[in-house]
């Protein structure tokens, strides 16, 4: 059953410019909704050229440098990440037995896993834009608070990121929940401001930071709508340090 | 791209750098902050190229949409207000007009577009996507109803793509050799 098409929110959703539960909404109609999904697309490739428009400006002369340097040191990270480590003489002998018990004993906690994960995912059912998510490389975090609630972050490495929420309680209209990345020596950065259906759940899209490096805690708060600059109350859900 | 090769990083800066620095200064109003966008989006793109899905835009949208997210960030870091001073400022400023080969004809094709617009409209368009505001933070600024901004950004959108839909489609067509 798909419920009303948000024709007006498909164009500012491809804008960027929806807020929180707005964007949820369009998110999980598009999911059921051919025709408006089509039609997101179209605005999509709108947007794509608008800024065709802009009179070009050279970027600085040094700028290529630095992306290729930046880009060098990437690679070597990945690379020396990627060196094999030494393994004890009985490790060695072991491998393969442990590695197959290993990989049996993933891929139980996987289903196991995933059969909670598809119990408790708040929002809409696990769709293909879930399946698409967790096939992303990126990272899940799950942050934690009381009274049962719960949230999971997905984190594309291409920046692009969706919380995933159950468990809180509605708020009143002049009230958001707030979702923070607080940083080591910057201030704290707003990922989404959203509310939650009255079953206590949203599916939301998050403005992720460039670099996650500094990002000491992920936190969810209550604040004044629309939101602030600054978190002012307390965390209700929280995650543990990033690393 | 996707096998990592450093040249085809490189090719892809050659030909996009200069549009992706422009619509990051476009948006921060500011050249450091619009370098630091520019490297992040390359980076990003490095780092996410085996999740670039051709089926959801050619290359260069893909690189863009990266780069407004980012500068978008950068933004919403600030107040509320410092955000509608700068685009303020940057509605009134002019850049060096510096003519590059990149897509003459659509770029011909979608300035004509945007100068039809009613000023009302392109505003909607402007503060949505260079701004970074909501719809609700848009209707606040202008002091207009929501369903009324909301309205006025479909239909800007709706124009645009009656006016756009066919280039972009031409611009697709020939080789595809801009994806992947």
């Amino acid at each position: 059953m798909v419920d009303d098409h948000p024709i007006d929110d498909l164009a500012a959703y491809a804008l960027g410019s929806l807020g929180g539960t707005e964007r949820g909404r369009v998110e999980t109609h598009i999911l059921a909704c051919a025709s408006c999904a089509a039609d997101l697309r179209a605005y999509r490739e709108v947007v794509g050229v608008l800024p065709l428009d802009l009179a070009p400006v050279p970027p600085p002369s040094d700028a290529w440098n630095a992306i290729r340097e930046a880009a060098a040191k990437q690679r070597a990270r990945g690379q020396q990440s990627r060196k094999a480590i030494v393994l004890p003489a009985w490790l060695r002998v072991a491998r393969w037995p442990a590695m197959a018990a290993a990989l049996v004993a993933l891929l139980i906690w996987n289903v196991t896993l995933q059969r909670e994960l598809v119990r408790r995912a708040p929002g809409p059912a696990p769709g293909p834009e879930v399946e698409a998510l967790s096939r992303r490389p990126g990272r899940i975090v799950i942050l934690a608070g009381s009274g049962g609630a719960s949230a999971r972050i997905f984190v594309a490495v291409d920046g692009g990121g969706h919380l995933a929420v159950s468990g809180l309680p509605r708020l009143p209209h002049e009230r958001t929940y707030q979702l923070w990345f607080m940083r080591t020596g910057s201030p704290p950065v707003s990922g989404a401001a959203f509310g939650v259906d009255r079953h206590g759940r949203a599916w939301v899209k998050v403005s992720v930071p460039a670099s996650l490096d500094n990002v000491h805690a992920i936190v969810i708060t209550d604040e004044p709508a629309p939101g602030g600059a600054r978190p002012t109350g307390k965390p209700l859900l929280d995650a543990l340090p990033w690393r | 791209m996707r096998l990592g090769d450093d040249s085809a990083l490189e090719a892809l800066y050659v030909r996009y750098g200069g549009i992706v620095f422009t619509l990051a200064l476009r948006i921060v109003g500011d050249p450091e902050l619009a370098r630091e966008v520019l490297q992040d989006t390359f980076l990003r793109s490095w780092e996410g190229r085996e999740t670039y899905d051709p089926g959801r835009g050619r290359v260069p949208w893909w690189l863009m949409g990266i780069a407004r997210n980012r500068a978008i960030d950068m933004l919403r870091s600030r107040t509320h207000h410092a955000r509608l001073r700068e685009q303020e400022q940057l509605q009134s400023s002019t850049y060096v007009d510096e003519p590059r080969d990149l897509e003459v004809g659509l770029r011909h094709v979608v300035t004509q577009a945007l100068e039809g617009l009613s000023a009302a409209h392109r505003e909607a368009i402007e503060l949505a996507y260079y701004g970074g505001l909501t719809q609700a933070e848009i209707a606040r600024h202008l002091a207009q109803p929501l369903g009324t901004v909301k309205s006025r950004t479909r239909e800007a959108m709706e124009r645009l793509r009656t006016l756009l839909q066919p280039i972009i489609d031409e611009s697709i067509k020939p080789s595809g050799q801009d994806r992947g």
